[in-house]
Order: C-alpha cells, then structure tokens, then sequence
C-alpha cells in the first residue's frame, strides 16, 4: 500500500464516516429506514483498493460512528458492525470470484442484500426471538435495500470513474 | 448530467440488471403475499370485571380459570379455538356459545369476557428494537 493510498483510505474513512452521521440525522418517512449511504465509500474502495482497505474503512466507521453517537458495543453497534462487515466481505468475496459478472451496481445490490438479512438475523437473536416477525418485515427491508442499493452503486460507478479521471490528470500533469 | 446517466445504464452489466430484477421481483411479491404464508398471531384476552386477567397465544392447548364474583369460569383453548367450558352464571348463555374461532364471548353474569384479537405486539416491538438503532 502507497502512502498515497494510505491518504485515500482516511480520506475515504472520513467521507463514510460523514455520511453515516448525515444519513443518521436525515428525516426519512420510516424511522427504521437507511439510505446505506456509507456503502457507496465502501464499495468505491472495494473496486479501487481492494477488500482489505474495504474492510478497513466500514470498520473505522463503524466504530467511529458509534463511538460519536454513544452506542459502541450496544446492540445498536451489534446490528450495525454485523450488517456492515457482512456486506463488505460478500461484496469483496463475489468480486473476487467473478470479478466480471457484476458491476458497481451489482455489487451494491449484494452489499445490500447481505447487510439486510445480517441485520435480520441479528435483530431475530438480539431482540426478538419471534420469527413470523422477523419473516413479516423481511421483503419490505430487502425490497427498499434494493431499490437504494441501486442508487448507491450507480453513485459509486460515478465516483470512481470521476476518480480516475482525476488520476489521469496528475499523472499527465506532473 | 446526461452522459452520467448514459455511461450508468452502460456500465451495468446484464448480471447486475437481471440481479435488480430478480431482488425486485421477489421482495415484492414476498411484501405481497408474506401476510397471506404466516399464521395469524392471534391472542386470546380474557377480562374480569373489566380487568384484563391473561393474554394467551391461541395456538397453545390451555384451560384456564377465572374468578368472577359468581364463581369460577372456566375457559378451554384448543386448536385455535375457544370456548367456555363451566361457568357458575344461571343462564349458560356462554357455554351456549361453543367454540368459537373469532369474535368474543362475553360471560354477562359473572363478568367474563373473552375476546380472540391480532396480536400486533411482536411487530411493533420489531419496529421499536429498530428504531431504537438508527
């Protein structure tokens, strides 16, 4: 890992950290309900770093985030260190089995998927050991996971190609 | 901005559009249909002078006992189902009733009420344990 790379990866620690906070304060008709924001730094530095520097960034948010919000190793922290390390390791696993089958927004999907039915599973053992509760909410969780899961990885698709872009610049400049 | 959502629709591949529509299809279908799958949580609540005394799952087999100012009511759960089984009132108008599978039976002499509702509670103590996260 460059030091370059290094100054990227806390920057992009940073931004998902940013956005996890934001998202956290944002009016949203549901009050369970998440944008997932933080994913779209996520998988950026899935595709552009690799699954260590993922694994690295949902960590420093996730423990960051709680830390800031007072929850850290709450059941809060639980559902959201479990959601979010599953879903970096499943997107971090497909990509490196077919790295050509799924794009950004693929990716994004099974991120959100993942996250999701870990969340799900946690809140039936945490929670509420009922599971004709847990069955009757799954596919509306999944079904919004998937429609802002889309959005997430379009985002990200952006991202990165502007990164890119960026790059070859510097280097045509320097 | 254009070109953004030009080169988005581009840059997915036919795996990433034939997995969106796959998630699409099912948890839509699964919203749909989830309520039809699930055996209905339903509870039986049985009121005592206007006191409720117990909240009972319908799907467990009970007898249970309750005191009136007559005497005992004696109230039988069984196969989803549910019926009064002795009571100490002069008419029996409850014994009458039988089984019954919803509704309420309402004991007036000896103040026994026994009422078949949805049970809402584990949902919305779903709804709370999440909430409480975010």
């Amino acid at each position: 890992m460059q030091s370059h790379d290094k100054y990227r990866i806390a920057l992009l620690s940073a931004y998902a950290l940013a956005l996890h906070g934001f998202e956290g304060i944002l009016p949203t008709p549901i009050p369970w309900l998440r944008l997932g924001l933080a994913n779209i730094i996520t998988l950026t530095t899935l595709l552009l770093y690799g699954l260590r520097a993922a694994i690295m960034v949902t960590l420093i948010r996730v423990i960051l985030g709680s830390l800031f919000t007072g929850t850290f190793l709450g059941p809060a922290f639980i559902l959201s260190f479990g959601g979010g390390v599953t879903s970096t390791l499943a997107m971090g696993l497909v990509l490196s089995l077919m790295p050509k089958l799924f794009g950004p927004v693929g990716l994004s999907l099974i991120g959100a998927l993942f996250h999701n039915i870990a969340q799900l599973l946690l809140a039936y053992v945490i929670f509420i050991q009922r599971i004709e509760a847990i069955l009757l909410i799954s596919p509306v969780i999944i079904l919004i996971g998937t429609m802002t899961g889309s959005v997430n990885g379009a985002v990200s698709d952006l991202l990165i190609k502007n990164l890119k872009k960026t790059d070859e610049k510097d280097k045509n400049t320097q | 901005m254009s070109s953004g959502l030009k080169g988005i629709l581009t840059s997915t591949t036919k795996a990433d559009r034939l997995l969106l529509f796959i998630l699409i299809l099912l948890s839509s279908s699964g919203t749909l249909f989830v309520k039809e799958v699930l055996p209905k949580g339903r509870t039986v609540q049985i009121e005592v002078d206007g006191q409720p005394a117990y909240v009972l799952p319908i799907e467990r087999e009970r007898t249970v006992l309750v005191k009136g100012p007559y005497g005992n009511t004696v109230i039988e759960i069984k196969n989803h189902k549910v019926r009064i089984i002795e009571s100490p009132c002069p008419n029996k108008l409850c014994i009458q009733q039988g089984w019954i599978e919803s509704g309420a039976i309402v004991c007036l002499p000896n103040r026994v009420v026994v009422i078949i509702g949805d049970s809402q509670r584990g949902t919305e103590s779903l709804f709370d344990a999440v909430d409480a996260v975010t």
